[in-house]
């Protein structure tokens, strides 16, 4: 019978390669996407991630310094969304288009 | 089988299959509302760990609040057809997919390298304060030891958001004054 | 967050009560529309539904049996999957929030303890505004997947209006929970237990003709969080979401139906929310004035003289005060619908923004600093 405790018994690690995972996708994303706005979403599936990792060493020491950063990185991401909205906003008025290929050179 | 580890496998799944319908969906809005099963099936993991206030947090700040700007702002572009949703380039495309999985089984490698084998039990900040939910010491560490990046936050918060509204009323923006 | 129990018999009776609460939840919407359309011909000077049953009572599944046999149709230039999962959604997030609020003292039956709600959760009032904001999803979703121009429209200035007026609705109960010193509406009923007494500059002041309910303590916080809770399920006077004469009926103007139904649903689903949370914050939730849990466990020892049915009598009679409570908080919303007019959008952004905000920052810092110096300066 082969040994089956990785599945029934979960450690901090597993919850560290979830976050691995979770942090792939997002540098995925944000290498295999064209999309402006999809971009950050991928940026913030990353900072989720970080987050996640962040919870877990906070769990596993016992100590709330780990949830302390958590609100850090969250208020960070949230005002990181509210800019880069605004900037694709206007570059969608200008270029009605938010396909990086459209902008990709720093003339108007 | 465990109730913990059923939920846990339960959630992680739930978690990487949103997380890979965000990169790989098409249309911009699927991914958004993907992104946003993503982070409440994150907050349903802290849970699992016992951080029920950042749990409920994130549902609030991220699920309730970001991700919703962020499929506002994708309706009113509305775009119905998107050109070249992914990279372009065959070459190019593997290379990027290469070095992902690379660093992908680099970090998963690493991680099983040095193994954390004790499992997961009731932790000590969860179990010190059974009536508060153990938002006392998270409050203490936050006011106490960390009130100058408190407040650094703060200032930055509000230069964010002077920014946000001049972007928003310069040429092209969704403000301006012509 | 508490267990599910460790007995079977526990366990069970934990399952089915979280499905009593969401059945109970949906059950209560019928006889909302009911008092709504009574009440606004009252208010009207009408008569309105009487024809079917004493007092038109049965209009309501006259009303479920034309919503069930009505045809099912999608408009084609939408988004069909949106548009069929927009009103689940719209169901979900209201039945769970809901079900965190206590309704009654807990249950003693011999050795286990049943509590009068769907769950306990320890950051409640964390749990509740983060569920229930949720519900701008639905909003997106029903107005995008529509693919009409009417929808779209009502569905952005909703979901704009349910961010801005979050603020003001987390802000205004800051001073709650600063007062009471804890997430969890258990024990914050528990405190507005007894008459008004409170404790400033070593003095303990107390008059035994009020109770000791947040809203002789919070009263600006009070006016704050009703105003925002009305904003934040989309009723008069801020239902500019649908804004029938600019917008047909605003993200649902392609909904008809069971569907419709489902949104009517969510819709008193969260006024059911809000209604809660005003008599748990202000109102001291199941708690009766001038009398205490132990009186009327007292009084049910002599009526009945067993100690299971004094139990079961303390939780029904606490049950019949939420209700009450309860109740009359819906009324208010529905009175408040029929009576106001509709603000414009400009004005309701103003009212968001630049007036709630900053009164609710001012009540936020108001009553820190009382709290500090009463705590810590002593005559």
């Amino acid at each position: 019978m082969p040994d089956i405790s990785i599945l029934t018994t979960i450690t901090p690690n597993h919850y560290l390669v979830l976050s691995a995972c979770l942090f792939m996708i997002g540098v995925a994303g944000v290498l295999l996407r064209r999309n402006l706005i999809v971009l950050f979403m991928s940026i913030e599936l990353m900072l989720n991630a970080v987050n996640l990792s962040f919870v877990t060493f906070s769990h596993s020491f016992g100590k709330v310094d780990g949830q302390v950063m958590v609100f850090f990185v969250m208020t960070i991401a949230a005002a990181e969304a509210a800019v880069g909205l605004a900037l694709a906003v206007s570059i969608f008025k200008r270029f009605k288009e938010v396909n990086i290929r459209f902008f990709e050179h720093l003339k108007g | 089988m465990t109730a913990d580890a059923f939920l846990f496998w339960f959630l992680a799944a739930l978690t990487i299959i949103s997380a890979l319908s965000v990169i790989l969906m098409t249309n911009p809005i699927y991914s958004a509302l993907s992104l946003a099963m993503t982070m409440v099936s994150v907050a349903a993991i802290f849970v699992t760990l016992q951080a029920y206030f950042l749990a409920g947090v994130q549902i609030i700040v991220y699920a309730g609040a970001v991700m919703v700007l962020f499929v506002m702002v994708l309706m009113l572009f509305d775009l119905k057809h998107e050109l070249q949703a992914f990279t372009r380039g065959r070459f190019s495309g593997a290379f990027k997919i290469a070095s992902i999985g690379s660093l992908a089984g680099l970090l998963v490698g690493a991680m099983y390298s040095a193994r954390i084998n004790s499992a997961l039990t009731e932790s000590s900040i969860a179990a010190n304060a059974t009536s508060k939910g153990a938002i006392t010491p998270l409050a203490e560490e936050l006011f106490l030891r960390n009130v100058f990046g408190f407040e650094a936050l703060g200032v930055l918060l509000l230069v964010i958001a002077v920014g946000t509204v001049a972007l928003s009323r310069s040429k092209g923006g969704t403000h301006a004054r012509h | 967050m508490t267990s599910m129990g460790t007995t079977g018999f526990e366990i069970t009776v934990n399952l089915i009560k979280t499905v009593l609460v969401f059945l109970m939840m949906v059950q209560a919407v019928p006889i909302l529309v009911w008092l709504e359309r009574r009440g606004s011909a009252f208010i009207q000077n009408r008569f309105g539904p009487n024809r079917v049953g004493p007092l038109g009572l049965l209009q309501l599944l006259a009303d479920a049996v034309k919503f069930l046999t009505k045809e099912d149709f999608a408009p084609e230039k939408g988004n069909r999957f949106m548009f069929y999962a927009a009103p689940v959604f719209a169901l979900i997030p209201a039945a769970i929030a809901y079900m965190a609020i206590p309704m009654s003292v807990p249950l003693k039956l011999e050795t286990a303890t049943f509590l009068i709600q769907g769950f306990e959760i320890n950051v409640g009032i964390v749990f509740v505004l983060g569920i229930s904001s949720l519900a701008a999803y639905t909003i997106l979703m029903a107005g995008w997947g529509s693919g009409s121009k009417f929808s779209l429209m009502g569905a952005m200035r909703a979901s704009a209006q349910i961010i801005s007026y979050e603020l003001a609705l987390g802000l205004s109960i800051v001073g709650v929970i600063l007062m009471y010193g804890t997430f969890n509406f258990n024990e914050m009923i528990l405190q507005q237990q007894g008459p008004l007494s409170f404790n400033a500059f070593g003095y303990t002041v107390a008059t035994a003709a009020l109770p000791n309910w947040g809203i002789f303590y919070q009263p600006v916080g009070m006016i704050l969080f009703f105003a925002a809770t009305f904003a934040e399920s989309n009723r008069l006077p801020f239902d500019l979401a649908e804004g029938e004469a600019e917008l047909v009926a605003g993200f649902h103007t392609e909904y008809g139906g069971f569907k419709m139904l489902m949104f009517f649903i969510g819709e008193y689903g969260h006024m059911m929310i809000a209604s809660g949370l005003m008599a748990t914050f202000f109102f001291g939730g199941y708690g009766i004035p001038y009398v205490s849990i132990q009186d009327v466990q007292n009084f049910g020892m002599n009526l009945f003289g067993s100690e299971i049915a004094a139990n079961v009598f303390n939780t029904v009679v606490h049950f019949l005060c939420y209700n009450i409570k309860f109740g009359l908080f819906l009324w208010i919303f529905i009175w408040v619908r029929w009576t106001l007019p509709r603000f414009r959008y400009d004005q309701l952004m103003d009212l968001g923004w630049k007036t709630m905000l900053p009164w609710a920052l001012v009540n936020t810092m108001v009553t820190a600093a009382v709290m500090f110096v009463t705590t810590y300066f002593m005559f």
